[in-house]
Parts: structure tokens; sequence; C-alpha cells
């Protein structure tokens, strides 16, 4: 036999032996040391290989009858009988594990409408001027399609497939590209709606929703680390990722765009708009020009319908704490599909609006209604303002007038605005209209989950079925939605959920026996004893947490061992939730630390036969560095997790 | 006998392909009772009980049909190291030491379980009027027994693979990671990976 094999043996061995040793004499034994031995055991009969599953419920049995029997004999079998069944229907009947199946289903769905390819090439497109742009758009497209689907191998394989011949091609060094596909991979099980946090929240009773809420930022900070780390490697080693070609760039134009672009003006809304009014050019048909104008103007009218809803939500006379929520949001709203204004419906409430956004917002809206592409927004708008104008007079005294803020914020995105169709040429037109058919569907659909969630609209549960919902009209709408796919989707659901909660079942009953046995208490005694302070404590329990990383899957860690460690978190003051956002953190190294790490046997399996295992595990580690480094970060800085349930949930 | 395993294994599967399609019911029945509620507004009070009836049917009834496709998780850090022989050995002592215990109690108790909520006819107390669960408690010793005959056919597969030193050969089913459907998906051929070779060892001589 290998030596591995001889070496992990041992292993199982010395932890039993140690367990014998440690613990008293058998004839001491209290049913605590018992619940000691039973922890140990369950160590080593997972090193094993059985099925977690029914290990847990084996040995949980075994031992709750044990526990029984030590106080009542005859009522042992009956009792540890009663208990499993007990446990098993609360799993059936839970109401938090419920959503995964229809996050999972969803998943997989998403994952079957074959959009990553087109997501990866509009990405690396879009981002041409970004310094080692192609491992950006590779980590960027890992976190978006991994966060909608949540399946690490599918998405590393299929980046693999994707992303790492481009990157080679480009002359990117093999452990840079081998990095960022598998931490980017890895992502999807951090940034919500993950199946992770779920389990968390279902093991250690902290609410999903306020997990989904304070996963969002630590998620969305890891991303933008990676992303720094890439660009920064490419303005340093430029031999790592060299810029790409020029040839690589070209996005080649339709007709028509060719030749507005070179008659009348190169970029869109002049350019079209000129092409409309004025000197006609036969070639080009009417409807392509319109249809492409109504596209060009959806920024637009985006920010005119977030900024519109923003202002009556704001001065509605709310309660401040809600007046509060909704502004910082709206914020974030704003930022992320960026540009555009409410000018149409601002310029229409308040006829004094500043003089800062009357430039570029005029001429907006003058060509806005040059274009009938654009009517059907105009006529809602003034709508929306009259109604609401009607509501004032009654709401008068305690309707607010909007803060500084939104006018703030209304400015700067009229000024983006007006700056993004500045620049806003024929082929970034394209690129747009790229975004639009891979980006946008499944951004709109991730936010619209959570925000559903976060806002507290619909439970998971509900958001979860609307998000498998929308997966089917997803891959409906990409033509890929056949009866194959769809059986093969739900049949792996079936198997995941499957998996996931016979698991529960198993640790249920598992840790139920833990309690009975009172293990507990020697453990938060014991823990206690050592007198730690909660830094201590924090860090201890990361790293072992870190450590188990290596041998076991996050669902048993989270399983198996969250039940230990929550009890012990009120006394040193820590929130639950916090600290769940920290595990959650910490898993992710899991996946990314050899040798056992699965996403580099995801991306070696569709690598050319020269990619060693080794080269993948050495692009790995700074990655994994990265995710230490983002750990302390959020360990200093509560607040990047803490900030939005706190201020959505106060 | 042979034909008998194979039989279980293929029934197992078929309840469990059965049971797996309540996904999309539950999908529908979730979003139809969100439209109902938000837009129609006529809630169901039943919703709620039947929604976790048609997840606990589904992933109970599912795991005969996990275990016969070896889809329930296993630390493997070390077992995938292990020859096909002591794999099959350390298999088989945990399924007689835990599986088949745990399985049977579970299955066992689960009947009576379920025989007391036959026996008054319960109704769900979550709500005022709500539906039956005595069916739903059902669900729990059969999904036992199911599970009970796969883990057997398991076990001979242990039997057989001690005896021949290879794994006898699992029925097809769908791959979460199926590396040839992805390839297909997006049209990477396995000559285009090769042709990448190249680079990585052209790569390697510029560099080192």
């Amino acid at each position: 036999m290998k030596k591995e094999v001889w070496f992990g043996l041992s292993i199982m061995a010395m932890v039993v032996l140690a367990a014998f040793i440690l613990l008293p004499a058998p004839a001491e034994m209290t049913n605590g040391h018992l619940g000691l031995l039973m922890l140990a055991l369950v160590v080593v009969a997972i090193m094993l290989g059985f099925p977690t599953a029914f290990t847990l419920m084996g040995m949980g049995m075994i031992f709750a009858w044990i526990a029984y029997k030590s106080q009542n004999p005859d009522l042992a079998v009956q009792q540890t009988l009663d208990l499993m069944v007990q446990r098993a229907y609360s799993v059936m009947s839970n109401d938090v594990l419920i959503s995964i199946p229809l996050f999972v289903f969803m998943g997989y769905l998403i994952e079957r409408a074959n959009l990553i390819e087109k997501l990866f090439k509009s990405m690396h497109l879009a981002m041409a001027r970004v310094p080692g742009s192609l491992a950006v758009a590779t980590i960027v497209t890992c976190a978006i399609f991994a966060t909608a689907t949540g399946i690490v191998g599918a998405v590393v394989t299929l980046m693999g497939l994707l992303a790492l011949p481009a990157m080679l091609r480009a002359g990117y060094s093999v452990q840079l590209s081998a990095g960022a596909i598998t931490a980017g991979g890895c992502l999807g099980i951090l940034i919500p709606p993950s199946v992770m946090l779920i389990v968390y929240g279902a093991t250690a009773g902290v609410s999903v929703v306020k997990l989904y809420a304070g996963a969002f930022f630590p998620g969305i900070m890891l991303a933008t680390l990676y992303v720094l780390y890439v660009v920064i490697i490419a303005k340093i080693k430029p031999s790592m990722a060299p810029p790409m070609s020029a040839e690589d760039r070209i996005v080649p134009l339709p007709a028509f765009a060719q030749v507005v672009s070179k008659d009348v003006s190169n970029t869109v809304l002049p350019g079209l708009i000129g092409a409309i009014k004025g000197k006609r050019n036969a070639a080009v048909p009417m409807r392509e020009l319109l249809s492409h104008l109504g596209i060009a103007l959806l920024p637009l009218l985006a920010v005119a319908a977030i900024m519109g809803t923003i202002y009556f939500k704001v001065t509605a006379p709310l309660p401040v704490e809600t007046v509060e929520g909704v502004v910082a949001m709206g914020g974030e709203l704003s930022e992320t599909s960026d540009d555009q204004e409410a000018e149409s419906v601002s310029g229409l409430s308040e006829p004094e609006a500043d003089g800062l956004q009357t430039p570029p917002g005029t001429a907006e809206v003058a060509k806005a209604e040059a274009a009938p592409a654009a009517e059907p927004t105009k006529e809602p708008a003034p709508a929306a303002a009259v109604s609401a104008a009607a509501e004032t007079p009654a709401a008068q005294a305690e309707r607010q007038p909007a803060p500084m803020s939104f006018w703030i914020g209304l400015a700067s995105c009229a000024v983006a605005l007006a700056i993004f169709y500045a620049y806003f040429s024929f082929v970034r037109l394209e690129i747009f209209k790229m975004l639009l058919g891979s980006f946008f569907p499944l951004a709109i659909m991730i936010l619209a989950v959570l925000g559903t969630i976060v806002f507290g609209l619909a439970t998971p549960t509900e958001a979860a079925a609307m998000g498998s919902l929308g997966g089917l009209l997803l891959a409906a709408a990409y033509r890929r939605l056949n009866y194959v796919v769809l059986r093969e989707s739900v049949y792996l659901t079936a198997k995941t959920s499957a998996m996931v909660c016979w698991l529960f079942v198993g640790s249920s009953i598992f840790s139920a026996a833990f309690a009975l046995l009172g293990g507990q208490e020697i453990i938060n005694t014991w823990v206690l004893g050592m007198d730690l302070t909660p830094v201590q404590f924090m860090i201890l329990a990361q790293v072992v947490i870190f450590l188990l990383g290596w041998p076991l899957e996050w669902t048993e860690i989270i399983v198996i061992f969250m039940p230990i460690f929550i009890p012990l978190l009120p006394h040193f003051g820590i929130d639950p939730l916090f600290f769940g956002l920290l595990v959650a953190l910490n898993l992710q190294t899991a996946f990314l630390s050899p040798p056992v790490a699965m996403a580099a046997f995801y991306l070696k399996g569709v690598s050319p036969p020269h990619v060693t295992l080794n080269q993948i595990f050495a692009g790995m580690l700074p990655f994994m560095a990265i995710q230490v480094f983002a750990i302390v970060l959020l360990y200093i800085f509560p607040a990047i997790g803490m900030w939005l349930p706190e201020v959505l949930y106060k | 006998m042979q034909n008998l395993l194979l039989f279980i294994d293929k029934v197992s599967t078929w309840i469990g392909q059965f049971f797996s399609w309540l996904i999309v019911a539950l999908t529908f029945m979730i979003s139809w009772e969100v439209f109902s509620r938000y837009v129609l507004d006529s809630p169901h009070a039943w919703a709620f009980d039947v929604m976790s009836m048609m997840y606990g049917s589904l992933f109970m009834m599912a795991g005969a049909y996990t275990l016969s496709k070896n889809g329930h998780v296993r630390g493997d850090v070390l077992y995938g190291f292990f020859p096909p022989r002591l794999q099959a050995w350390l298999d088989l002592i945990l399924y007689i030491l835990f599986f088949i215990p745990g399985v049977v109690a579970l299955a066992y108790a689960g009947y009576g379980f379920a025989a007391e909520s036959w026996a008054i006819h319960e109704h769900s107390n979550i709500t005022a009027d709500g539906p039956p669960v005595y069916p739903f408690k059902t669900i729990l010793p059969i999904a036992g027994a199911f599970l009970l005959a796969q883990g057997l056919v398991e076990i001979v597969r242990c039997i057989v693979c001690i005896k021949q030193g290879e794994w006898p050969k699992r029925g097809d089913d769908v791959d979460e990671v199926d590396v040839e459907k992805l390839k297909e998906m997006v049209n990477v051929k396995d000559e285009d990976i090769a042709k990448l070779d190249a680079l990585v060892t052209a790569g390697k001589g510029t560099h080192k």
C-alpha cells in the first residue's frame, strides 16, 4: 500500500489512542467523557470514508442509547427510538432547510442555460483596458456565475474550458490563470444566495435573512481583493499577465453601425439620432436604428426609474429608520446600475432643480423626446409625478423634503450618465448589447432574489422558489430548456438535497446524543477554564475550523462542529451572526488549501496535460493568503459584514 | 440473486427519480402562492404545510436513490487513496456497525410514529384547520425501508468488491460535473486542449 494510506491510518490510530489515554479509566468515566470519546471517534469514522450521514446516525443512536441507559435501563430503547424519529421528522418539516432544494434547482437550471460563454466574452471585452483583463474578467465571471449557480465543480470546469485556454494563449502564467479560476469559482459558496449560509443558519439558529444581508459585502470584498491582486500583479509583472493585443480587442460592428459611426458620429446618441433625423442613410433601416437607440437609452431609463422610486420613497412620510434604510440601499442600487437619472421626474416635481444637473439632463431629455422608443417611459414618469402631486397636499405637513444626500446622489448620477454617454461609442454599444444578453439577466436575478429576501418582501423560501422559476424562464429564454435538461436538473437537485438533508438527519441525532451525554458541558468548562479573551477564543475557533477544513467538507464541519462552538459564543459576547460570517469566509479557504482542494482537481481534469497539480496549487496559494487577509479585515472591521443587517433589522 | 439486487437498485432509482419531480411542483406551488398572496390577496392557510410536506417527501424518498448512485457525502481525503479491497472492507464493517442498526431503528420507530398518527387521524396544528399529516409521516418508515433495501445491495457490492478486487459498475446517471457534456456545451474539443500544451511547455522554456 501507498505511504499516504499508512500515514492516514496511523493518524487515525493516534487520535483513538490519544482519546483513550487522555480520558480517565473506564471505571471513572462519566457520560461527559463518553461524549468526548464519541466526538473523537466520529472524526475518525468520517475519515474512514463511510457516508457521513449514516456514520452520524449510527453513532448517535448507539451513544444516545448508552446515555438513556445510564438513566433508566428499562426505557432506554424506546427513548432512543423516539429521539431518532423526532429528530428525523424535525428535519423533514424544517422551514429553513426547505429553501435548499429550491436554490439548488435554480443553480442547476442557470448552469444549463449556458450563459457562461457569453458572459466571459462580454466581460473580457468590457474590461479590455484593465491590466490583467482576462484574469479580472475570469474572476468577475466566476463570481457572478458561481453566485447564481452555487456549484463549484461545474463553474471551475467550465471556466477551465473557456478561460484557461484564453489566458494561456494571451501569455498569462499558468499559476495566475489557475489561481484566478479556482479562487473565483469558489466565491459562489460565500456570496448569497448560498446554500452554505442556509445550512449554517439552520444549525446555529441564526436568521438566514440576516446572514444573507451580512455576507453580501464580505463576499463582494473578497472578489474585489482578488481583482485588486490580479491588477497589481499585472502592473508589476506584465510577463505574468500581458496586456491584450490590439486584434483581440476588436469588436466586429454590425453593418449599420459602421456606416453611422463613419458618416455621422462615433458616439452612439448623436450618431443614432443624427442618422434618424438628419442625413438619412438609405442603407440603414429605420427599425434597426430605433431598436438600438432603445437599447442605448436603457441605462438612462433604469436610473430614471430607480431615482424616481427613491424620491417618492424618501419624501413619503415614513418612520425615520425606514427612510435611512431606503436611502442607504438606494445609494447602493444607483451605484451598481450606474448612471442616469430621474431628470424627467425631478424636473417636474421640483422645477428649480439645481443647476449642476441641468445641462446633461436637459440634453438627455431632449434627445429622449426625439426618440419614439423613449415615449413609453416619458409617459409613466409624469403620470407618477402627477399622482404623487395629488397625494402631496394630504401629507404635506409630514412629507419631508428629500434629504441633501438624495440630491447629491441625483447629481452624481447625472454626471456619471453624462460621462457615460459622452464615451458611449458604437464599439461600446456592441459590448453593452453582449452584456445585456449575459451579465444583466444574471445580475438582475441575483439582486432580485437577494433584494426580496434582505428587504423582507419575501421569505427565503419564497424568493428561492421565484428564483427557480426565474431559472426556468432563463433557460427557456436561451432556448436551452428541453425535457433532458429539465430531467437532469431535477435528478441532480434530488440527489444534492438528499445528501445535505440526510446529513442533517444524521447530525441532529448525533448532536442530540452529544448533548444527552453532557459532552458539551465538559467542552464548555474546559474552554472557559482556559480563561481566554474573546480575541483569543475567536482566533482559536477559526484556527480549529481552518484545520478541520483539510480532512472534512464544509457541510460536515458546519453540522457537526458548529453546535459545539455556538453555545460558547454568548460567554465571549460574540454575535452568532458575525461568527457565521467569519466561518463562511474561513471555509472558503478549505476549498483552496492544498492538497485536498477540490477546485484544483476539477481544473486539472480539463487542463492541458503539462499543467501540473503543483502549478495549480502554487497559483491558489496567493488567493488563499488573500482569504486569510479578508478574514482578518472582517474581524478588525466587523462593520463590513454587520453594517447592512444592522441598518436593515435594527 | 444478482437479478434481485439489480432490481432493488432500479426500484430505488425509479422511486427517487419519481419523487424528485416534486421540486418542479414545489417551485410552481410556491410561486403561485406568492402570486396569490401578494397580487390576488388570497393566501392559502394550507400552503405552508404542503410546502414542507413536498420538501420532506422529496429528500427522504431520494435518500435510497442517492445511496445507489454513491451520492452521499464521504470524507474521502484518505478513502480515495485506499485500494478498492480496503475500501470495501471498511465500508462493509461500517454498513453493519452503523448503517444497518441506524436505518432499521429509524424505519421501525418511524412505523410506530406513523401508526400513532393514523390512529388519531392527526392534522397539522400550524394553522387552525391544517391538512392531515399522517400520509406525510408515513413517508418516514417507507423511506427508511427503501434505504435499508438499498443498503443491503450496497453490502453485497462490498462483498463482490472484496472477492474481485474492484468495484462493480454502478448504473449510469447524471453527474453534477459531467466533463464531456460541459465540453460539448461550450464547444471545446480535446484536440484544442492538447494544442494548448505547446503553450504551457513553451512558457516554461522562456521563463526559466
